[in-house]
């Protein structure tokens, strides 16, 4: 079984589905969305951050770096090349500024952290969302953590990229779910895979095929549209959307408003990404943006809801 | 040669102390406007006060005498007063800085103060009239500096239009409702209540004065009929003494109604006013009489008037007359007196009242002061002549309730009087009864909700004209005027006729709300720093169940509510029993919605936890159910129970800095504590042996404050029995013994232990750090803390990243948060108060975790020297990025170790694009599970450190943002800046 590395669960949330819920955020994910929110989530092997707000500058890591990987010169701080991930500097930093990016988490684990919030659950009707990352990309591990949750009385929730292998999808993750969030970001194939790295007709392939199951079963099925300037918010994408959805017979979708905050992210692993320097990628996105999407996707009658 | 050496050792600063003491002497020895205020009505003041350094290179004295001020060379060892140095810095600070900061660096020890404090009040008053026009430009300054200085009245108007409320409407009806037809009430908002709008804006723009009556008054009294014996030199009994003084009072002071108002009767004679009690503290005021109306926070107005009364014929008559001075006299200053006077370790309440405590008010309002009285002669023909003090207790109760019934036919006679005078029928009506009301009540049993309200408020007068004005509460309104609420329904036949009677009953609720705000307690300056934006704290409780165990949430329950949303006022301070096995999800919820609206009221209390945290009395259950929150938060067994549950504010974190220091007192510069271990000699081998030094000092604090307080009750025995309270609560009239001298039914005193999260972080450091992983040595640690981790930036990174905090979800600190929460229970557990009941311990801070944070050094945990406590048990900001780790660990500790309740502070901010509806259910549901998980009480801020920031720069724009402190309200804008900063570096959780 694949083991994933998690990077955070989060507890408290209340954007990610019902109530108040803990979110259990995967390391690895097979698309790599050039905006992605969570850049240290792209790659599924382990990695080393560095967050210079943090940092003192006790020099105590440098000392005990055998690697001699780390320098104040670099603005990335760590070279990477260098750097084998031996973590000593992790441990010997003092202000939490250099840190392991994700930990390799057992279902027992994951349980561990997340029970003690049950409690709010039951008050709220909440529960666990799995998010990333890409769950999908560890269909067995994942499995287990879904009827582990299920076996609790926890209500599931998983937000996904939609692309993964159907049959075992439906046969390993689905029957133990009790929503799902799916995100549709691009229909045209070509700038899809420009921008997220793989063609979308897996993607679309799949959430017909659980829409259609989904209805059945009565089960939640949300697509979210995540609003990236001039990538998916274009008017073209979005009447495309809504004309896809309406051609599954889905009439509610969320919207995401887009939010930059992943540069920094970015930064702490020692990624410099030329989408971090347009100008368009900077700054939050704004409420015009917001309201004519949602006035695109309403003429086209699909309904704007929060997820 | 001695004499010489003396002198030679004497400094420049100490010449300059003479020259100014000499000019003092000639300014009061030949300006007769100065001269006149050197004797009061009953003759010349005099005394000796002197000034000195600590090493002694300054030390000068002036004696008062005959009116002559002549300076002397070394203080007398007879003498009145004296300030003690720190240092020649310190001499210099109190000379160039605004009179404010002498009491402030009274608090933060640069000057210790030995001897009578009214003495030092008084040379501050001299030093004011000489110093007039200086220290006024000095407090002028400072206000503008700080922003203080905007207009009030736009400002409360401002703040009164702006308020926009959403509200949702009740999905169910609790089976207590009789009567309203949507329980929550979401139809009404204050532009309903024209009448209520006008009173709010009173109360956000007006500027309380000082109103000398009822020290005037009685002061009048006591010099006619003597103090110690009566007019015949024979010793006076001090209930009747008490209760003559009482009733001479309440004949005599000025029957009030507030234009517009429907209810009759005030505490003072100003539209806000501040009684002065100067059988406690009230001289303390005297130094500021000329100043009060200039300093920067909650100025107060005062008159000339008031100024010539309280000093010529108030002040003077209880120089020696005050539980202090009597404790200081009688008991030969003890060392207990002397610790509470330095601020840092404790602050006894028991100097300024023995309050905190609910009357049995369901029996006033049915019985009756008529029926009471009855009762009493019964018992007087009942006991036997050879009982005297009881027969003389007896006496005095009866005496006082004559005196409340004169006070309510002056109100009743006024009433008549306006009402003949009044050209609008309508208000003309409303005169006319409310003479017929005061005319009944609370003589006679109560009728309709306007007696009850009316003889509820005349009775409240009562209590604050005999004790204290300091957290005397109102207990259950909401069970207790039901039945009249009802009784007035059932007359009404239509619909129309009803939907108006309820609106009635709102407004009338709302008006006792505002009836509430007309007095606040004596502020002096520095307890703007200690208590800051603190007004009376009459808790109000509502909820829970019954006596008999039943749902106890009806129809006043839900008034009460919208009248606690509509005006969102700090005072009276509204408490909500929510017991989770009877009580409604509905009435949870809208608890939730009300303290969204205001954003900081109601507290929310786990009935069942707070009754469990009691077991260990076995009261009945009976009378365990009928417990009211009073103060802040704390416990009372409503109408029979005097539980001076705030009887004194204590720092545990003092006995952590004795115990680091082998008993030594770093601020204090004091030897003060037991021998404990000397951790740079080694002396500490391992965490317990640690945990046991912390252990001993906090026990000897302990006994020090207990024996202080137990002092400072005697001396209430003395000089200011109750026979009021004593007549009004269960248990005089059997035992025949005043409430002072234990003669309730139940008895308590109830302390305030500070710094729970503070200690048990630190703990943990000394724990984990230096004796497990052994990351620093101990000497390494404590050198760092005394030097405020200046050279030490990696330990104290290191420290706040990865300490197991409390809050944080971690079990071995919870369990040690649990350990000294046992230990503060037992240490105070062990004690019987002077009236024969326990001390319980309760963990919420009012504002003192500010206070007493300025006035410690560095802690292991990383809090750095100054910064203030955690309030209440509250987790440290950066326990945990969840607000459930938080929840679950404070609902994680045992209720039994907390027997004077907690406060639980968390700061949410709702989302800005959130409905209305699902932040009403976020809250509810943390609320919920907290109390599903065992948490006693809990209380939320609803406001952004945004927002908190822009009222800092812009506080003409923020009047009435409520605040709650550590189980009080204040408005904000009223804080001092280090508790505006706390309020803002707050944990904030986002919703």
């Amino acid at each position: 079984m694949k083991i994933p590395f998690i990077l955070e669960i989060k507890g408290n949330s209340l954007d990610d589905g019902p109530g108040i819920r803990s979110v259990v955020f995967y390391k690895g994910c097979p698309l790599s969305c050039v905006w992605c929110h969570n850049p240290e989530s792209k790659k599924a092997v382990a990695e080393i951050s560095f967050d210079a707000k943090l940092c003192i500058d006790c020099g105590v890591c440098r000392e005990v770096c055998p690697e001699k990987a780390l320098d104040r010169n670099n603005c990335f701080y760590i070279d990477r090349r260098k750097c084998t991930l031996c973590y000593l500097c992790v441990d010997s930093c003092p202000s939490g500024a250099l840190d392991r990016v994700g930990k390799a988490m057992t279902v027992n684990d994951i349980m561990q952290k997340i029970l003690p919030d049950k409690p709010f659950f039951e008050t709220s009707g909440g529960g666990v969302t799995l998010s990333g990352g890409e769950p999908t990309l560890f269909m067995e591990f994942t499995s287990r953590l879904l009827q582990s949750l299920k076996q609790h009385n926890i209500h599931t929730l998983l937000e996904t990229c939609g692309y993964f292998d159907m049959d075992m999808f439906m046969d390993m993750l689905y029957p133990h779910l009790d929503a799902i969030y799916f995100d549709i970001k691009i229909i045209d194939s070509v700038a899809h895979k420009k921008y997220c790295g793989r063609s979308n007709d897996k993607i679309l392939d799949n959430f017909s095929r659980i829409t259609r199951k989904a209805k059945k079963d009565n089960k939640v099925l949300f697509p979210r549209i995540p609003l990236v300037p001039d990538m998916t918010d274009t008017e073209a994408n979005m009447k495309a959307i809504a004309m896809f959805l309406k051609s599954v017979d889905v009439t509610e979708a969320s919207l995401l408003a887009y939010n930059p905050l992943w540069h920094e992210k970015s930064d702490k692993i020692g990624v410099d990404d030329p989408y971090k320097k347009s100008k368009a990628m900077t700054s939050f996105g704004d409420k015009p943006v917001l309201e004519k999407c949602k006035t695109i996707l309403m003429e086209a009658g699909i309904s704007e809801i929060n997820s | 040669m001695q004499a010489t050496a003396q002198i030679n050792s004497k400094s420049y600063t100490n010449t300059l102390a003479n020259l100014f003491f000499k000019f003092f002497a000639l300014n009061f020895n030949n300006r007769p406007s100065l001269k006149q205020y050197l004797k009061g009505d009953d003759g010349w003041l005099n005394f000796t006060f002197g000034i000195k350094t600590e090493s002694g290179s300054m030390e000068q004295a002036m004696r008062f005498e005959n009116g002559k001020v002549m300076v002397l060379k070394n203080i007398p060892s007879q003498m009145d007063a004296q300030l003690i140095f720190a240092d020649e810095n310190a001499v210099k600070e109190a000379a160039t800085k605004p009179p404010n900061r002498l009491m402030l660096a009274l608090m933060e020890n640069r000057i210790v103060m030995h001897g009578n404090l009214g003495y030092l009040q008084l040379i501050n008053f001299y030093l004011s009239l000489l110093l007039k026009q200086i220290h006024v430009a000095k407090l002028k300054k400072e206000t503008k500096m700080e922003n203080r200085d905007y207009n009030a009245s736009a400002a409360a108007k401002n703040s009164i239009d702006s308020r926009k409320l959403r509200q949702i409407k009740a999905a169910s009806i609790d089976p207590g409702i009789r009567c309203l037809p949507e329980p929550y009430l979401s139809e009404y908002s204050l532009h309903d209540f024209p009448r209520l709008k006008d009173f709010l804006d009173i109360h956000l723009k007006t500027r309380p004065a000082i109103c000398h009556e009822r020290a005037e008054i009685l002061t009048r009294w006591y010099r006619e009929n003597g103090f110690e014996t009566d007019k015949n030199g024979q010793p006076w009994v001090a209930e009747l003494r008490q209760a003559q003084a009482f009733k001479y009072l309440m004949e005599n002071r000025k029957p009030i109604i507030r234009k517009n108002d429907l209810i009759a009767g005030t505490n003072t004679t100003k539209e806000i006013g501040v009684i002065i009690y100067p059988d406690a503290h009230g001289t303390m005021i005297w130094g500021e009489l000329l100043t009060a109306p200039y300093r920067p926070l909650n100025p107060y107005d005062v008159t000339d008037e008031t100024v010539d009364v309280l000093h010529n014929r108030v002040f003077p008559f209880w120089l020696h007359r005050n539980f202090r001075q009597w404790v200081r006299e009688k008991k030969d200053y003890p060392l207990c007196q002397k610790l509470d006077e330095r601020f840092a370790a404790c602050f006894l309440w028991k100097t300024v009242a023995l309050s905190h405590t609910i009357l049995n008010y369901p029996e006033i309002l049915k019985i009756g002061t008529k029926g009471i009285i009855v009762k009493i002669d019964r018992e007087m023909g009942e006991t036997p002549g050879s009982e005297k003090q009881k027969l003389d207790s007896f006496l005095a109760m009866k005496i006082t309730l004559e005196g409340i019934n004169a006070y309510a036919k002056n109100l009743s006679v006024e009433a008549a009087r306006l009402a003949k005078q009044e050209t609008d029928p309508c208000r003309k009506d409303e005169l006319i009864r409310l003479a017929d009301i005061c005319r009944r009540v609370p003589e006679n049993p109560c009728v309709t909700l306007d007696e009850a309200v009316n003889a509820m408020w005349i009775i409240w007068v009562g209590v604050h004209m005999e004790n204290t004005n300091a957290g005397f509460s109102l207990g259950r309104l909401d069970q207790w005027l039901q039945p009249y609420f009802l009784a007035d329904m059932e007359k009404l036949a239509g619909e129309e006729e009803k939907r108006q009677y309820i609106k009635h009953a709102i407004e009338l609720i709302g008006c006792f709300y505002m009836r509430c705000t007309d007095h606040l307690p004596l502020i002096p300056d520095i307890g703007n720093y200690l208590f800051g934006g603190s007004s009376s704290d009459q808790a109000i409780t509502l909820g829970g169940v019954t006596p008999d165990g039943e749902d106890a949430v009806n129809d006043m329950t839900y008034i009460f509510l919208k009248v606690t949303e509509m005006l969102s006022i700090r005072d009276p301070n509204v408490n909500a029993r929510y017991n989770k096995g009877k009580n409604s999800e509905s009435y949870l919820k809208r608890l939730c919605e009300v303290n969204l609206n205001t954003t900081a009221t109601p507290s929310i209390h786990n009935d069942e936890a707070v009754m469990a945290s009691l077991a260990e009395f076995n009261y009945p259950a009976q009378h365990l159910r009928d417990w009211s929150a009073t103060g802040c938060v704390e416990p009372t067994l409503s109408g029979r129970h005097i539980g001076h549950t705030n009887c004194m504010m204590f720092n545990m974190v003092a006995a952590l800095e004795m115990a680091l220091n082998n008993g030594w007192h770093p601020l204090m510069r004091w030897n003060v504590g037991p021998k404990t271990g000397d951790i740079e000699a080694g002396d500490f081998q391992d965490y317990e042996s640690f945990f046991n030094a912390f252990a001993a000092q906090l026990c000897f604090l302990a006994d020090q404050t207990c024996g202080y307080n137990n002092l400072l009750g005697e001396a209430h025995q003395v000089l200011r029995p109750t026979p009021f309270i004593s007549a009004l609560i269960e248990g005089p009239m059997k035992s025949g013994r005043d409430v002072t001298k234990g003669g309730a039914l139940y008895n308590s005193s109830g302390t305030a232990c500070i710094g729970l999260a503070d200690i048990t972080d630190s703990l943990m450091i000394i724990k984990k750090f230096v004796f497990e992983e052994k990351k620093v040595s101990f000497q390494e640690l404590r050198k760092a803390v005394n030097t405020n981790f200046k050279n030490d930036p990696a330990l104290l990174a290191l420290i706040k990243n990865k300490a197991q905090l409390f809050g944080s979800g971690d079990p071995e600190a919870l369990a040690t948060a649990n350990r000294v929460a046992k230990l503060a229970h037992d240490c105070f557990g062990e004690h019987t108060n002077y009236r024969g009941g326990k001390y319980t311990a309760g963990f919420w801070s009012m504002s003192n975790h500010v206070a007493f944070g300025t006035l410690t050094g560095a802690l292991p945990s990383g809090r750095l020297a100054g910064k203030a406590f955690t309030p209440g048990l509250t987790p440290e900001p950066h326990a945990s990025k969840s607000i459930l780790d938080n929840i679950r660990d404070v609902a994680g500790l045992d209720p039994k170790s907390m027997n004077n309740n907690i406060a639980f502070n968390v700061k949410v901010v709702p989302a800005a694009n959130e409905t209305h509806q699902r932040i009403v259910d976020n809250i509810y549901s943390y609320v919920k599970t907290y109390c599903d998980l065992g948490g006693m009480q809990m209380q939320l801020n609803v406001v952004s450190s945004k927002t908190l920031r822009d009222a800092m720069e812009h506080p003409e724009n923020y009047q009435n943002l409520l605040v709650r402190i550590s189980g009080y309200n204040a408005y904000f804008v009223t804080l001092n800046r280090d508790m505006q900063m706390e309020l803002i570096e707050r944990a904030e959780f986002g919703i």
